[in-house]
């Protein structure tokens, strides 16, 4: 399982889907792309894993988070399968307000 | 010259026959003495030393395209007059801001060196901020700007910037040898109809904060009804702002407020795009089709569809601010050590705003039918790239705390003058007052 941390860059391995940690808690966290642990992006997935869990579609560009908030995993890559730590799916954050100017 | 260098732009869209503009009114003959007067040049250069010269004839291409402006509304409505100087520094002098060297000067971009370039980051929105320690892959320290400079430092200018976008964060190169290229792509989405004039068409602007409203601004002074969509949930943010600047861009436009997140409200939307005969947008591809709106099929016959983005709709992901995407395009200043300085205030922003206005301006006089794909990279990159226009020394001198330029050319001197506050003749109207009344109308 690659720890999770700010910056870290990882793939599902069962789609497309690659994403990277803008912000993540001390702890050790399970965090599956279609219900198998991600990989570090550089890693190739173990061949022949099926998509499982019911989490929708990951959406590229998109911010998914967990309840309390503390944790950020932001969809650099779209696929077809969904972002879960366990078998929980991390659900879809707001767009921010916009700025005043720029 | 620059005149014809406008006319070149337009050629894709009003046909290589149309008749030659006529020549724009000089200015004072050299861009620096023209800068100097405008106000943009009293944003840009070290705080505490002297004001610094812009890498192109800004002034005077902004006025040529003025004139185009101008002579396009008249044939098919009223004629809008722009006052270029106060285009460039209407939001610095209503917010009371000032030049900051490598920092804008509303503070949310600075210009940091890599090994080998410049990069211009932008830390304007609280999810820029909380990236930075993905950025960096660690903790920024205290101030994460610091940690930032630091990581860009370390990095080649390419790369890191390719990093800090990944995390949606604007970031570009500072084009250090821009290339001329037009502001914009031209798509053909549909047939032309014969040309409309702008009483009473209506454009309906989904843009938010400087370059798409000032663009509804200047088709309202043509004549057109402007209504500005905003959604409920996340409305333009430069309603926070200086009231007087938001009051001057959008004075006399209608408002409508939908909350895009229901059935009901994109189906609104959907509606009233349909209903326009010039739709402006500065949001991502993705963000509209998210939202079922579809330029291709939504246009409206001989309608004209302006799309903003920072680097164009071929590179759908990278978002930009005004500040970004001028160093982007090449669009800075530098120091006497060859370092680059921001130039006046988010100057892409105003700069693509006119761009786009004349496009749409052109756009419907050639019968429309269009998608105008406006990069505000490329808007910067085409003003910084045009021909100076003048060869001579420009020293600079101070004297009794202002700033004299001379122009050894023209043998003139012009006192570096500050940016002027825009005087709103009409508030604007608050989030939502028109949405029943439009809604019912179309």
């Amino acid at each position: 399982m690659p720890v999770l941390k700010a910056g870290s860059r990882l793939r599902s391995q069962v789609d497309t889907t690659e994403v990277i940690v803008v912000r993540a808690p001390a702890d050790d966290l399970d965090l599956r792309i279609g219900g198998h642990p991600v990989v570090d992006q550089t890693q190739t997935p173990v061949a022949g894993l099926t998509a499982t869990g019911g989490a929708e579609a990951a959406l590229v560009g998109k911010r998914y988070t967990r309840a309390g908030d503390d944790l950020e995993i932001l969809v650099t890559k779209g696929g077809t399968a969904g972002l879960a730590l366990g078998d929980e799916p991390l659900v879809l954050k707001e767009s921010k307000p916009l700025p005043a100017s720029d | 010259m620059l005149a014809a260098l406008v006319e070149r732009w337009l050629a894709p869209i009003l046909g290589a026959g149309a008749p030659l503009a006529d020549v724009p009114e000089p200015l004072s003959g050299c861009p620096h003495l023209d800068w100097a007067a405008s106000g943009a040049m009293a944003l840009t250069g070290e705080p505490d030393g002297a004001p610094a010269l812009a890498p192109g004839p800004v002034l005077p291409l902004l006025a040529a395209i003025s004139t185009r402006v101008e002579t396009l509304s008249a044939a098919a409505g009223s004629r809008v007059r722009l006052d270029p100087g106060l285009l460039l520094g209407a939001r610095a002098a209503a917010a009371g801001l000032g030049r900051r060297g490598a920092v804008s000067a509303g503070g949310a971009t600075r210009l940091l060196p890599a090994r080998d370039g410049w990069c211009a980051v932008s830390l304007a929105r609280p999810d820029d901020l909380a990236a930075v320690p993905a950025i960096v892959q660690g903790d920024p320290g205290p101030d994460p700007w610091e940690g930032l400079a630091d990581a860009v430092a370390a990095s080649g200018a390419a790369e890191i910037c390719e990093r800090i976008r990944l995390l949606g964060v604007p970031a570009s190169v500072v084009d250090a040898a821009p290339t001329a290229v037009p502001p914009w792509r031209v798509e053909r989405l549909g047939p032309t109809v014969e040309a409309g004039a702008w009483e009473d068409a209506l454009v309906v602007d989904l843009s938010a904060l400087w370059a798409g409203p000032l663009c509804a601004r200047v088709l309202g002074g043509a004549g057109a009804r402007v209504v500005k969509v905003e959604s409920t949930r996340r409305p333009d943010g430069a309603r926070d702002g200086d009231p007087r600047f938001y009051d001057w861009l959008h004075g006399g436009h209608d408002s409508v407020s939908l909350d895009f997140s229901t059935e009901a409200g994109r189906a609104d939307l959907r509606r009233l795009i349909r209903a326009a005969d010039v739709v402006i947008e500065a949001s991502r591809p993705r963000a509209l089709a998210a939202l079922g709106v579809d330029p291709h099929r939504d246009l409206r016959p001989g309608g004209v569809w302006i799309g903003i983005t920072g680097y164009g709709r071929r590179h759908p992901d990278r978002v930009a601010f005004g500040d970004d995407a001028a160093a982007a395009g090449g669009l800075v200043a530098r120091d006497a050590r060859g370092r680059p300085l921001l130039c006046a205030d988010a100057l892409a922003d105003p700069l693509t705003g006119v761009v786009a206005a004349l496009g749409a301006l052109a756009g419907r006089a050639a019968g429309g039918g269009l998608l105008l794909d406006i990069a505000m990279a490329d808007v910067a990159a085409g003003f910084a790239s045009a021909p100076i226009g003048c060869g001579g020394a420009h020293p600079i001198r101070s004297e009794g705390g202002d700033w004299y330029l001379t122009c050894t050319t023209l043998r003139r001197e012009q006192r570096v003058l500050p940016p002027r506050a825009p005087r709103p003749t009409r508030a604007a109207a608050l989030g939502g007052a028109h949405t029943a009344a439009v809604l019912a109308a179309v």
